[in-house]
């Protein structure tokens, strides 16, 4: 039931918030069950960190990764929700685009993150991925605008057949496993798989055909270079509470199965086909986003190459491996999704401002909007990777990883692309904070609650980057006694 | 050897032959409405193989499978289709940004391609060679479709293709996934085309036409 819980509560909430009529019931009863379903996902952590593992079913497993995992979700869905709540009074209403539908969808959205999470199957997990994909295009396009369905119709096409491919890998694994003996009904399940993974070494060349297909596929969905054109458009027509979702969730979410399958290939072939594609993938998505955010004109669209070439330096610390390169990967993870929704959240607080997010029209930003503007430098310092922020933490141990392990020339490309990004930050941000105010219109004060989820994060960020807390160093290490 | 199994094997044998004529037609199809009757058959035939499979292996699963493909691949999805293609209004054409005939000739050098790619792995997991070849045929011609057509719809089709070709290439494999995943699986692509035929008329409603090769909007 631990288990179930979770899953059930956004579910039924989703419906429960579309049964109401009126715009303000529906913000009270989407509260209401994202404070049920937080308590129920801390019940569960609780629960995986004391029992190791935890199954219901045949379908449903939690593990020290999931657990990871879950406070990563718990965490930004929760922030996101009450950011939400704010900045719910600026959409405009449409056929689908009501306060309803949002909380309805973003419920359906955290249903179906949470089955990707938490399903022992690994057919099952594919199933949930392609159902995320599924409804963030409809948060995606919820605007309706023209960039909007754009941007959703690409999402939609792209991932879609970017999930077929890994459809026809996590197929390809299966026939792996059946060749190798296991019985059909169980040999998509994590645990017989990882199980019987040494003895899988016979059917080498379909493991690692597997693995390239996964790779393409969930890449899709994770933002690598090249299967990344969908995301810049994505992240940056959805409205900026889905961009914090899609941003700091759900490619973890991506980026998880792909986990998942990385730990099964590196025990059945040997870590080094997997690894060296992550590493090349990684290191491709690193440099050319890099380039990309210098000649970016809209913030939120430079916010999502920094969310693929954060995904590249994951990708790099799994590629690395080791217990320090897998570390700074999953620490990084959870530092990325911290930083990310912060920004993103201010992104939405200076569309709402200015009414525009091209970053040569904002000018004066200090001024006009103090506060957003402390917020805005404090994420893009923590997402440069500058001290005293998370990230800071993880991308060193990254690089020592890779100092450790005799990879100069990667370290290096690594250390000049995230160069690249500082610089093109510190270009895009001085043009917009500094300089004489506009006239613009006015708006209403900003609400206590995206105060204190903006300070959550930033607190958050900063007490990751000064100090670990010891409990989280414990799911850390769960997480890796996993995958290992 | 009874009528029937006889019928099956024969079934076996000819599916990948019939697959690949529903691919060059398709390349060849100038109408919307054309591909998705052609969608249906290709569905059809696959159908019919699963059906032999089963009858062959005695599987119970089989036949469950195969109710189901019927439903939704053959019925469900086609009729959604076609009900896109008349709510749209617009004239039916495929508008390729290649000719037909450069179309049919690319696909048919898909299909030598197909059984070039496949060679090593009929060797080594001793199947049939020419499904595996069939099911990859499907896969690069409906990633062919996609790129080259230019109507919103046609990418649907396009992508149903490539993922019929996925969905051979596991029947033919192995003996059929876990029947709960598989019902997954069918409803994921279910609920994706309805979706897909949402973001259709949306395409419509703020563009006024379905060319997708007209969304530019988002560079960079």
């Amino acid at each position: 039931m631990t288990l179930w819980i979770p899953l059930l509560v956004p579910l039924l909430g989703a419906f429960a918030v579309l049964a109401c009529r009126h715009a303000r019931v529906a913000v009270r009863v989407a509260l209401g069950v994202g404070a049920i379903e937080v308590a129920a996902l801390a019940n569960a952590v609780w629960a995986v960190h004391s029992a190791g593992v935890l199954q219901s079913g045949h379908y449903l497993r939690a593990d020290g990764l999931t657990a990871f995992f879950l406070i990563n979700i718990g965490l930004i869905f929760s922030l996101v929700l009450a950011y939400s709540v704010g900045y719910l009074r600026h959409i405009p209403h449409g056929r689908f685009s009501s306060a309803r539908w949002f909380f309805a969808l973003i419920f359906l959205l955290l249903f179906t993150m949470l089955g990707v999470y938490l399903s022992a199957n690994l057919g099952m997990m594919w199933i949930a991925v392609e159902t995320t994909t599924l409804v963030s295009a409809l948060l995606v396009g919820f605007y309706n605008t023209e960039g909007a369905v754009e941007a959703g119709w690409k999402y939609l096409i792209l991932c879609t057949v970017g999930i077929a491919f890994a459809l026809f890998g996590t197929i390809t694994l299966y026939l792996a496993a059946i060749r190798s003996g296991l019985p059909a009904d169980t040999a998509l399940d994590w645990t017989s798989l990882m199980n019987a993974a040494p003895q899988m070494s016979g059917a080498r060349e379909l493991i690692k055909l597997a693995f390239v297909f996964v790779a393409v596929g969930y890449g899709t969905k994770i933002g690598f270079v090249p299967m990344h054109s969908w995301l810049p458009d994505a992240h940056a027509e959805a409205p900026s509470p889905i961009s914090a979702m899609l941003s700091a969730v759900l490619l973890n979410c991506a980026l998880y199965a792909l986990l998942r399958f990385d730990a099964i290939t590196s025990r059945a072939i040997g870590s080094g086909f997997s690894h060296t594609l992550l590493l090349a993938l990684g290191t491709l998505s690193v440099v050319v986003a890099a380039f990309l955010m210098v000649v970016q004109r809209d913030l939120k669209r430079l916010l999502a190459y920094s969310s693929i070439e954060h995904m590249g330096i994951v990708a790099i610390g799994i590629g690395l491996g080791g217990p320090l390169g897998l570390y700074g990967a999953l620490l990084h993870t959870f530092n990325h999704s911290l930083a990310k929704a912060l920004l993103f959240f201010t992104a939405g607080h200076i569309r709402s401002k200015f009414g525009t997010l091209r970053m040569d029209r904002i000018r004066g930003m200090a001024r006009s909007l103090p506060w957003t503007s402390v917020a805005l430098v404090i994420g893009s310092l923590a997402v440069v990777g500058m001290p005293p922020f998370g990230l800071f933490v993880s991308e060193f141990v990254i690089l020592t990883a890779a100092f450790t392990q005799a990879h100069y020339l990667l370290a290096i490309v690594l250390l000049a692309a995230i160069s690249v990004v500082f610089g093109a930050m510190l270009q895009h941000f001085q043009g917009m904070l500094c300089g004489e105010p506009q006239s613009m219109g006015a708006r209403g004060k900003s609400l206590f609650a995206d105060v204190a989820v903006m300070t959550t994060c930033a607190a958050c960020l900063l007490l990751l980057g000064v100090r670990i807390p010891a409990v989280f160093t414990g799911f850390l290490h769960g997480a890796m006694a996993v995958l290992q | 050897m009874g009528l029937i199994s006889l019928a099956a094997a024969k079934t076996l044998a000819s599916s990948a032959a019939f697959l690949f004529i529903t691919v060059l037609l398709m390349a060849a199809a100038k109408r919307t409405a054309t591909c998705i009757a052609l969608f249906s058959a290709q569905c059809a035939i696959i159908t019919a193989q699963i059906l032999a499979t089963a009858y062959l292996h005695h599987s119970g699963e089989g036949f469950l499978v195969a109710i189901l493909v019927f439903a939704v691949k053959v019925v469900i999805i086609p009729y959604a289709l076609l009900r896109v293609v008349k709510g749209l209004k617009t004239a039916g054409e495929v508008e390729t940004s290649t000719t037909p005939v450069q179309s049919v000739y690319i696909t048919a050098a898909l299909i030598p391609l197909a059984f070039v790619v496949v060679r090593p792995y009929v060797r080594a997991l001793a199947v049939d060679g020419q499904l595996l070849a069939a099911a990859v045929a499907l896969v690069l011609s409906g990633a062919f479709l996609m790129v080259s057509r230019k109507k919103a719809l046609m990418q649907v089709i396009g992508l149903v293709v490539l993922e019929n070709g996925i969905f051979v290439a596991a029947i033919t494999t192995t003996s059929g996934m876990p029947l709960v995943i598989e019902i997954g699986i069918f409803f994921d692509l279910l609920i994706g085309v309805l979706l897909m035929g949402v973001f259709v008329f949306r395409i419509r409603d703020t563009f006024d036409h379905v060319d997708v090769s007209k969304l530019r909007q988002l560079r960079g």
